[in-house]
């Protein structure tokens, strides 16, 4: 694409290489690596945009799906990110300033550089996030709602809580563990490859298991109650694609 | 590093945790730290699984994030329970125990472990005695979410842990078996299995505090036990199905919520992720912060283009520049004192001023802003002081002296101005004495015209008795209290006083009784239709009162005797109504303002200026119609009357509810272009007034009028209207002397101080109005100077009077010749004041009623043509009455001095 932000992207954030890399390297796994650091991007632009939880994970959906669909060597990833932002601002009703998000990108991408003046090279780039937007949204088919994991892990944790002495769970921090779990599986595309409520029990459990917390044990465990079609084969199944985003993050920073 | 969090992992992770947490924390010194610790106990591994080893690892590598004492980001709340009951902002669901099937052993070991002192439980009564009574617990309704019905657990809730109901009855007796109680767990015994409740709301823990003892409804159970029952009953209800069934997890915004319950923070979200640890995050980089900085960035290039325009002279550019920048950054300093040094360049003293003001707000230390400020602050000074406005003057000097007290110019200028101010004062010292050297010589003539004044009284009541109309039984039960025999004013006061009360009372009572939308004129035209010999009728009203006030008396009585009365006046008006009486002191400088003010206020603060004007109508013109001609003797009575007693307001307000004479019109007319000319005169304060008054609904127009009467009253503008109101007087007297319908002129003169002021919203107000403004206007003459808030603040309480009535045709071509002179706002509203009454003579002369000092004495110029032909005074009386009037008014204004 021949946007302006394509320039600034290519810069990268230091110590990120947009692109390249030896050979050796498969171009999934390139690819893969890609995301992972557009997402961060996305992340890191929605804590510095104040943008809840919901509409971060919106956006990270929105940009997985729409690269399900097209190459990464059409559409520069970074921009189709900012985009994203935008749109689920829109979608998820917390709607942001096209000016707050070329701005907070601006300066990812230009380490302590001073704000954008307000002249074409501003302009060029809202437009740029602007049609994009068009083109995600036509990609996507116009489906850019999504059932997100966030309300079935809440709800869990609720009933979660009721089945432990309320001082052990005072003292362990297992909603915030579980999350930060939550958070960071969208750095890949795990989001559209399971259901919503396994994502929600595999990051409860994870948080559950890494603090030790024992659960009573009745007929069923509490994640089949939870959850009636979910396996421990799911569970582990996502929590082995998250623990490999965790290790991915070594790789790709 | 959390070592208690940690050993409870390792505790169910075992050793191989140990050892990889060893590997991978080697380099962590909190780690090492507990290592040891932590090394000394044996674990055993209990959960064994396949993907153990990668969790252990993942464990192991982020246990400095996992186990760090930060990493609990805030407290969870557990307030709200019973919103959260009554609302459901989250789905709230049965305990997960029931799905699990938990053993019954383990579950009711469970309930022992976890359940504590201060929560809330339901049980069923199964067994009283005479020691209390027990119950059979079935499920726990604040702090804990278990399923318990089934566990056969048995509370003993002690006759002491009941409270008493007060009688002496048998606590006991008001419970039966079956009934279902709330109580509090006041004791637990976990070895003995024994738990007893209290139903005393102390046994509560603080938390819990708002909850209900004692025995529930079934509708009142807890939401999550009656959804628990769903489940026991339905072996096909799953969590997911409940989940989406319930009305909570639909809410929008229940993710925010439930994280708010949960304590995890949405604003700095955790991450396991060590790029995303919230400390990688500088503020600097956030959105609100840059974008401050851009917008600051784009407003200084604005600023910088506009002065830029600015030294090139084009001065329309420049503002649009300074403009935009402080659109996009407002409270952008540089933008500030730019626009600011602009105004100061063309001329706006005051915008720039107040640029610079808000420029120092924000940034208290920038030079320029405090230079600038302080030159057009001596500059505007300056301007002030050209004006006469010492004091204000003085005080911008020395607001420039205390931002910079080495400022020379400043310095100077208050030096010369507070000489000014000294001279100025001795001056008017002076003048005040001059004054009331004057005042005395003009008595022995005011007493000569009274006289004169009452030898016409009686002669028109002569005349009008034969005229009278029938007098309603309200009026006449007054009638003894109004004769002309009361010799002492005092009496007579108190009189009025009662009158006036029963007069209220039965306004309001009327008031009451009609709809609250009609618009009091309305009321007045209806029940009291106007007579076929308005003016007669009307001088009979101020006859019969000028008798009730001043006859006995004579002419002996005097200024002072006036003055007396108008006090006890305002005083009688204060008890109706506080607001009526506020509205006093605005109009104080000019009789005729003040009145047109007062009447404002009275009519439209509903109950006040209704009752009053009603009264005046309804009781006394009857009252004044049959005595009519003892009232005529004294035309001096009439005045004097008008100066102390609202009544004559009120008469006036019939004459013209009765009658729409032309005398009245006409000066009304008369009235409308002094109204014009004093308008422009006193823009400012007029501009200032409406700005203020603006947002006040319709019924404010009044409170408008007056606070323009108050800003332009202040300072120079009193002085002016007094000189003013001198002249006006003595050409407006000789309408008076001729027509006896002053009160109905000075209600058309207060009309006229209505009129400057105009709003459309007026028009809706009929002719009522300018009976209560005469009200106004005597009291006027004492009133005190009180906070233009209050006034205003009673005239914004009004009720809105109702449209008024169609005006009839002939008014309308008035209404333009009337309104031409004013601002067009006004128009509709005067024509309609007068509507009915059809077309009025050109008035005669500019002055008002305004002129008169004492709003009491003042009488705006009387109908000169067509009343005083019809009253046949003769016409050497107009000399007197001139003269009676410049005494009053001078009277009045100088102790205002």
């Amino acid at each position: 694409m021949e946007d302006p932000s394509s320039r600034t992207a290519h810069d990268g954030p230091p110590g990120q290489v947009a692109r390249g890399g030896s050979d050796s390297e498969t171009d999934v796994t390139r690819e893969i690596k890609t995301h992972f650091r557009v997402c961060r991007f996305i992340m890191e632009s929605g804590v510095k945009l104040g943008m809840r939880s919901v509409p971060v994970a919106t956006a990270c959906e929105l940009y997985h799906r729409f690269f399900e669909c097209v190459s990464l060597r059409v559409y520069e990833p970074y921009l189709v990110a900012m985009s994203c932002v935008y749109l689920a601002g829109k979608v998820e009703e917390q709607h942001l300033r096209t000016r707050d998000i070329i701005n907070v990108s601006h300066r990812y991408f230009h380490n302590a550089s001073a704000p954008l003046e307000c002249d074409r090279e501003f302009w060029e780039l809202r437009d740029s996030v602007v049609q994009c937007e068009l083109l995600i949204l036509r990609q996507l088919d116009f489906h850019v709602s999504f059932r997100h994991p966030h309300k079935y892990l809440l709800h869990y944790l609720m009933s979660v809580k009721a089945l432990v002495n309320r001082h052990a769970w005072t003292r362990t921090p297992v909603a915030e563990t579980a999350w930060a779990l939550l958070r960071d599986c969208y750095h890949g595309v795990m989001c559209i490859h399971h259901a919503p409520q396994h994502i929600a029990i595999a990051t409860l459990y994870l948080a559950l298991n890494s603090y030790g917390v024992e659960m009573p044990v009745g007929e069923r465990e509490w994640w089949q109650v939870l959850c009636e079609d979910v396996t421990k084969e799911d569970i582990n199944a996502v929590i082995s694609d998250l623990l490999q985003l965790y290790d991915m993050e070594a790789k790709c920073v | 590093m959390d070592r208690d969090l940690l050993r409870q992992c390792l505790t169910h992770h075992g050793e191989s945790l140990f050892n990889t947490l060893q590997c991978e924390q080697t380099e962590n010194p909190d780690f090492q730290a507990v290592a040891s610790d932590l090394a000394k106990a044996t674990y055993e591994r209990r959960g064994a699984g396949e993907g153990c080893s990668l969790v252990e690892q993942f464990i192991a590598r982020k246990a400095d994030i996992l186990f760090c004492p930060t990493w609990r980001t805030a407290v969870p709340r557990e307030d709200e329970l019973e919103d959260e009951e009554a609302t459901e902002p989250y789905a709230i669901m049965p305990p997960a125990e029931l799905f699990m099937e938990v053993p019954f052993e383990e579950r009711r070991a469970m309930l022992y472990r976890d359940l504590e002192r201060g929560d809330a439980v339901v049980g069923r009564i199964n067994n009283i005695r005479e020691y209390g009574f027990f119950l059979t617990l079935l499920c726990a309704a604040g702090g804990l979410r278990r399923d318990i019905e089934d566990l056969e657990l048995s509370a003993l809730c002690h006759i002491k842990e009941i409270p008493s109901t007060g009688s002496h009855d048998d606590p006991l007796s008001y419970y039966q078996i079956g009934d279902l109680i709330r109580g509090g767990v006041k004791d637990l015994d976990r070895y003995q299995e024994k738990i007893t409740v209290s139903l005393l709301p102390a046994s509560l823990c603080p938390r819990l505090a708002h909850i209900k003892l004692g025995v529930v409804a079934r509708e009142e159970l807890p939401k999550h036990y009656s959804r628990g029952l769903r489940v026991a009953n339905d072996t096909r209800e799953t969590y997911e199905r409940i989940l989406r069934g319930c009305h909570g997890y639909h809410n929008p915004s229940v993710v925010e919520y439930l994280l708010g319950r949960a304590g995890v923070s949405d604003d700095r979200p955790p991450s396991l992720m060590r790029g995303l640890q919230s400390k990688h995050f500088h503020e600097e980089d956030f959105a609100t912060v840059i974008r401050k900085k851009q917008s600051a960035s784009w407003a200084l290039k604005c600023v910088r283009s506009g002065v830029d325009h600015f030294k090139h002279g084009r001065h329309v550019e420049a503002m649009n520049e300074y403009n935009k920048a402080l659109e996009i950054d407002t409270n952008n300093v540089e933008a500030l004192v730019a626009r600011g040094a602009l105004y100061a360049n063309k001329g706006g003293m005051m915008k720039a001023i107040s640029d610079f003001e808000l420029g120092l707000e924000t940034c208290p230390d920038h030079r320029n802003a405090k230079k600038y400020l302080c030159q057009t602050l001596v500059e505007r000074g300056k301007q002030l002081q050209e004006q006469e406005k010492f004091v204000t003057a003085e005080g911008l000097y020395r607001r420039a002296l205390s931002l910079d007290d080495s400022y020379p110019e400043a310095q100077a200028a208050l030096r010369r101005i507070t000489d000014t101010i000294q001279k100025s004062i001795r001056l008017r010292e002076e003048a005040t004495a001059k004054e009331t050297e004057k005042a005395k010589s003009g008595k022995t003539s005011a007493q000569k015209l009274r006289k004169i004044l009452k030898d016409e009284k009686r002669m028109k009541k002569k005349r009008k008795r034969s005229s009278s109309s029938s007098s309603s039984s309200s009026s006449s039960s007054e009638r003894p209290s109004l004769s002309p025999t009361s010799t002492t004013s005092s009496r007579r006061r108190s009189k009025k006083r009662r009158r006036k009360r029963g007069g209220s009372e039965r306004g309001s009572q009327r008031r009451r009784r009609r709809s609250s939308k009609r618009s009091e004129e309305e009321e007045e035209e209806e029940e009291y239709p106007a007579p076929p010999n308005t003016s007669a009728s009307f001088l009979y009203r101020q006859g019969f009162l000028g008798s009730g006030a001043g006859r006995g008396e004579g002419g002996e009585e005097g200024g002072e005797e006036e003055e007396e009365v108008v006090v006890d006046d305002r005083r009688i008006s204060q008890l109706y109504s506080l607001s009526a009486a506020s509205e006093d002191e605005g109009s104080e400088p000019r009789g005729g303002d003040g009145e047109g003010r007062r009447g404002r206020s009275f009519s439209s603060h509903g109950k006040g200026g209704r009752r009053r004007s009603r009264r005046g109508s309804s009781s006394e013109s009857s009252a004044a119609r049959e005595q009519g001609k003892a009232r005529r003797r004294s035309g001096e009575g009439r005045r004097r009357s008008r100066g102390r007693s609202r009544e004559e307001g009120r008469s006036s307000e019939e004459g013209r509810g009765r009658s729409r004479e032309e005398g009245r019109r006409r000066s009304r007319g008369r009235s409308s272009e002094e109204g014009r000319s004093r308008g422009r005169s006193r823009e400012e304060g007029r501009r200032r007034s409406r700005g203020r008054s603006s947002e006040e609904g319709r019924s404010s127009e009044e409170g408008r009028s007056s606070e323009e009467g108050r800003g332009r009253s202040r300072e120079e503008g009193r002085r002016r209207s007094r000189g003013r109101s001198r002249e006006e007087g003595r050409s407006s007297e000789e309408g008076r002397g001729r027509s006896r319908e002053e009160g109905r002129s000075r209600g058309r003169s207060r009309e006229d101080g209505r009129r400057r002021s105009t709003d459309e919203g007026r028009r809706r107000r009929k002719a009522s109005p300018s009976s209560v403004e005469s009200q106004r206007s005597r009291k006027s003459t004492v009133a005190a100077e009180r906070p233009p808030a209050c006034r205003r603040s009673s005239s914004g309480s009004l009720g809105q009077p109702a449209p008024p009535p169609a005006a009839p045709p002939p008014a309308a071509p008035r209404r333009t010749s009337l309104d031409g002179g004013r601002s067009q706002s006004r128009p509709g509203r005067g024509a309609e004041l007068r509507g009915g009454e059809g077309p009025r003579a050109p008035p005669p002369s500019t002055s008002t009623s305004s002129s008169n000092g004492q709003g009491g004495v003042a009488r705006p110029p009387q109908p000169a043509g067509g009343g005083a032909g019809k009253k046949g005074l003769p016409a050497n009386l107009m000399d007197i009455f001139n003269k009676i009037a410049k005494f009053e008014k001078e009277k009045g204004a100088g102790p205002r001095k």
